[in-house]
């Protein structure tokens, strides 16, 4: 297992490097547009110039990208193109609040997902019937949909929850509460549309399983079943799933933080894609595939500790 | 130094009353009083500031700059100046400078005084590092004492009023430090509340009771939120959470179904610019009878009620009504009328018309009329193709002169000489073409040292002369709206741009 789980993070290390440089490498080759955008309408030829040698921008792309590498391995991300604001210090006070809304949602989708999943298999009937249109519908109707109606309904219409703004944990719970309760429900839905129908599928698969149907022949109950045999063999799928729901709220969270005026990550990325702002993308992009590569770690090594086979690997 | 002619001082000066704004209020003056203290003043910015560099600030939406900074001068929606560090001033007979009495005791947030060296550094700093250095190439500041300062160019200036009131005063060790973009250092009505700000999100200011007008800012602390959605601006707006930003036609009816006030800030001409007259990339833009036929396809009537909902009104001109270049009365000479167009188009020989690339960006709210456009030009076999441009380099490919033909809801800024220089003259950076032409460059340089009857005259016959030859094809008058709660008042206009309040004029 430590064999596998060692090809795993050297492997994840390869994906990090590939997927920074591609983004980097997308971004680069307009630094005189850079230039311009950040000198403003105003600028001359000879400010926009000093300008594009200032930022660097006239270097070879390699040399650029290894200049970003080599600060990222020190913990310097640099700074904005624009703002001038360290990386390292916009994405402190960012991933916070990104983490804040996504961590209890993903929390709230793996317990849902769970009861919605393992009651529609083991109930099935109207039931699952029930479950599974709910999932269609939730899984249709886009996130950033649901979070509008949100805000209509319960912030503008009834007034329980602002409609924007963040307050952080540490300033006022019940105030943090309120703020992130809209933008959790609003990715709660999809993530528990997809996650519920997953689940649903792995425990049926497992209830059909031959050693199933003995345990029920020896009389043991269904409580214990589920619980105890189903549910930990039905693991290594919902665990991908729950895995592959952390993207989907990370990529969720760029249109809610637009829509509830979070100041996370998302937003960041998204206002700094938009002007080409180089330093402030790497950064974001660095803090999420980080991410997604930790939660794609730990899956694995949490499948492997609850499944003998995948140990034997 | 050449001989000064006007001199003024603060708010009581021959020469420098209170200036209508847009709407015909009066300006915001420097030392009107408050009606009392008040909270907190929540505003939203639909972008986000670049940092705290005095060289780089936006005029639109530039609250935060207006907070923290204060400027030798302040101009007014007219760009006449009035008093801000300046308490008085001269102006130098031939418009070439002008030499400023800084009032004595003010101190930046850092508690350095505010003297004639810090607007030396400052301006010195515009001049070598800015994007704006070119203006002030040719400038020499002298500072004969403490609180004195002349600033002086090679020439008589036409945006004179502009240069000097864009700097803001800074400390000289800032400056000195090169940490200009970290945090600001001003003597401002305001003072950034770092603790409570989050860039890019909302920036905090508390108020500085020690500034020198503190009595005309009545509010205790001010909120600038970014909120790039429009449809989240209307929610926080419609909720409470916040005071005042601006809208869209579109989300009028909304906000004031829900109680909330709103100014419309009529200072946009959507219009066709004509960029190419000599024809240097379309031949057929460079016959003026072409540019003619391309005003004539246009419904104006219809496109005020239709597309912009009624909030619009039909212009032949550009200049903003009540500014100098403005021509009361000026009759429409390309009324809508599609068969004469096409009648003008087949006397310069264009009776089969032509291909245009139309640059597009999005976030500009031109879905509706770009259609429109498209759709009117092809009655006269004009041919439109949409180039869609986005990324950092949107805006510097839309002003590179690549596209002879750009849709643009360009501003009618009150200062209408300024106007002049931005799209007229071979420098303005909205001549597209930047193509020279003899008529207009001699009376804009005549302007420079013309007294105000004379300005106002040369002006006029610009843009008498514009219209005459279809340099835009202008459609409306319009603007966005600025939604506001019963809390606020906003009793004056003192944005040269027209595109929203100042923070000095809210009350």
């Amino acid at each position: 297992m430590t064999r596998h789980l060692l090809f795993n993070l050297g492997r994840s290390v390869l994906v990090l490097f590939v997927v920074t440089f591609i983004v980097f490498a997308l971004m680069y080759g307009d630094g005189y547009g850079i230039a311009y955008s950040v000198l403003g309408l105003t600028a001359t030829p000879e400010a926009v110039e000093a300008k594009v040698v200032a930022l660097g921008l006239d270097r070879p792309l390699l040399t650029q990208f290894g200049d970003w590498l080599g600060g990222a391995f020190t913990g310097d991300l640099g700074r904005s193109f624009y703002t001038g604001q360290s990386v390292s210090e916009a994405l402190s006070t960012r991933v916070p609040v990104t983490l804040s809304v996504v961590i209890p949602t993903l929390v709230l989708t793996a317990v849902i997902s769970v009861l919605l999943g393992v009651t529609a298999a083991v109930r099935g009937g109207v039931v699952d019937r029930v479950v599974q249109v709910i999932s269609v519908g939730g899984t249709a109707v886009p996130s950033f949909i649901v979070a509008i109606a949100l805000v209509f309904t319960f912030a503008i219409r009834w007034r329980f929850f602002p409609a924007t703004g963040y307050t952080k944990l540490s300033d006022s719970p019940t105030a943090w509460l309120a703020s992130v309760a809209l933008p959790m429900v609003a990715l709660l839905i999809g993530a528990v549309a997809s996650a519920a129908q997953q689940f649903r599928t792995a425990v049926l698969d497992t209830i059909g399983r031959d050693y199933v149907r003995t345990l029920r022949a020896r009389g043991v109950r269904e409580s214990n079943i589920i619980f105890g045999h189903v549910l930990r063999n039905a693991a290594a799928p919902g665990l991908t799933v729950i895995s592959l729901t952390v993207f989907g709220l990370l990529g969720g969270a760029v249109f809610i933080e637009q829509v509830f005026v979070l100041p996370g990550m998302g937003q960041l990325a998204n206002m700094s894609a938009q002007i080409s702002d180089v330093p402030m993308v790497m950064g974001t992009v660095l803090v999420m595939v980080l991410i997604v590569l930790v939660v794609n770690f730990t899956t694995d090594l949490a499948i492997n500790l609850l499944n003998p086979k995948a140990r034997t690997r | 130094m050449a001989a000064a002619l006007v001199a003024c001082s603060g708010g009581t000066e021959a020469g420098n009353a209170p200036s209508p704004d847009a709407t015909g209020d009066p300006g915001a003056g420097a030392t009107a009083d408050t009606g009392g203290s008040k909270g907190v003043l929540r505003l939203a910015m639909n972008q986000d500031i670049q940092g705290w560099d005095i060289g780089n600030q936006p005029g639109y939406m530039g609250w935060p700059a207006e907070a923290v900074w204060d400027t030798l001068f302040k101009c007014d929606a007219f760009n006449e100046l009035e008093p801000d560090i300046a308490e008085s001033w001269e102006i130098n007979e031939d418009r070439s400078g002008v030499t400023a009495h800084i009032r004595e005791g003010m101190e930046f947030s850092d508690g350095t005084p505010v003297d004639s060296a810090a607007v030396e550094a400052s301006f010195t700093y515009i001049k070598e590092t800015s994007s704006r250095a070119a203006d002030y190439a040719s400038l020499v500041i002298e500072t004969p004492d403490a609180y004195t300062v002349s600033l002086t160019w090679d020439e008589p200036q036409v945006t004179l009023e502009d240069k000097v009131c864009a700097p803001k005063i800074t400390t000289p060790a800032l400056i000195e430090s090169g940490n200009t973009n970290d945090e600001p250092i001003g003597s401002g009505p305001y003072v950034l509340d770092a603790a409570k700000t989050t860039r890019g999100s909302v920036y905090a200011f508390a108020k500085n009771e020690n500034h020198w007008n503190a009595d005309h800012y009545p509010y205790e602390e001010l909120l600038v939120s970014v909120i790039e959605s429009e449809t989240a601006t209307v929610s926080a707006l419609k909720t409470g959470q916040l005071d005042g930003a601006r809208v869209t036609a579109p989300s009028v009816a909304e906000v004031e179904a829900s109680g909330l006030n709103t100014k419309q800030y009529r200072a946009q001409v959507p219009r066709l610019i004509l960029s190419d007259r000599t024809g240097e990339k379309i031949p057929a833009l460079g016959d003026v009878r072409v540019r003619q036929a391309i005003n004539m396809v246009f419904d104006k009537e219809t496109v005020a009620q239709a597309l912009y909902l009624g909030h619009a009104e039909p212009t032949a001109q550009v200049f903003r009504p009540g500014s100098r270049a403005h021509i009361e009365g000026l009759e429409d000479p390309y009324p809508f009328d599609v068969e004469k167009a096409r009648e003008l188009m087949a006397e310069a020989g264009y009776a089969d018309g032509f291909s245009i690339e139309l640059p597009t960006m999005t976030g500009q709210n031109h879905e509706t009329v770009l259609p429109y456009i498209t759709q009117q030009l092809a009655e006269i076999n004009i041919t439109v193709e949409q180039v869609p441009l986005s990324g950092a380099n949107a805006i510097g490919d839309l002003l590179s002169g690549t596209y002879p033909v750009v849709f643009w809801e360009l501003g009618n800024i009150g200062d209408s000489a300024m106007q002049i220089y931005i799209e007229a003259t071979p420098d303005g950076w909205w001549n597209l073409q930047h193509q020279p032409n003899e008529y207009v460059d001699s009376r804009f340089e005549q302007m420079a040292s013309a007294d105000e009857a004379t300005s106002e005259k040369l002006q006029q016959e610009i843009n008498q002369y514009i219209v005459d030859e279809a340099w835009f094809a202008p459609l409306v008058y319009a603007g966005g709206f600025w939604a506001f709660t019963d809390d606020v008042q906003i009793p004056t206009d003192s944005f040269v741009e027209g595109l929203h309040p100042a923070l000095r004029d809210f009350k």
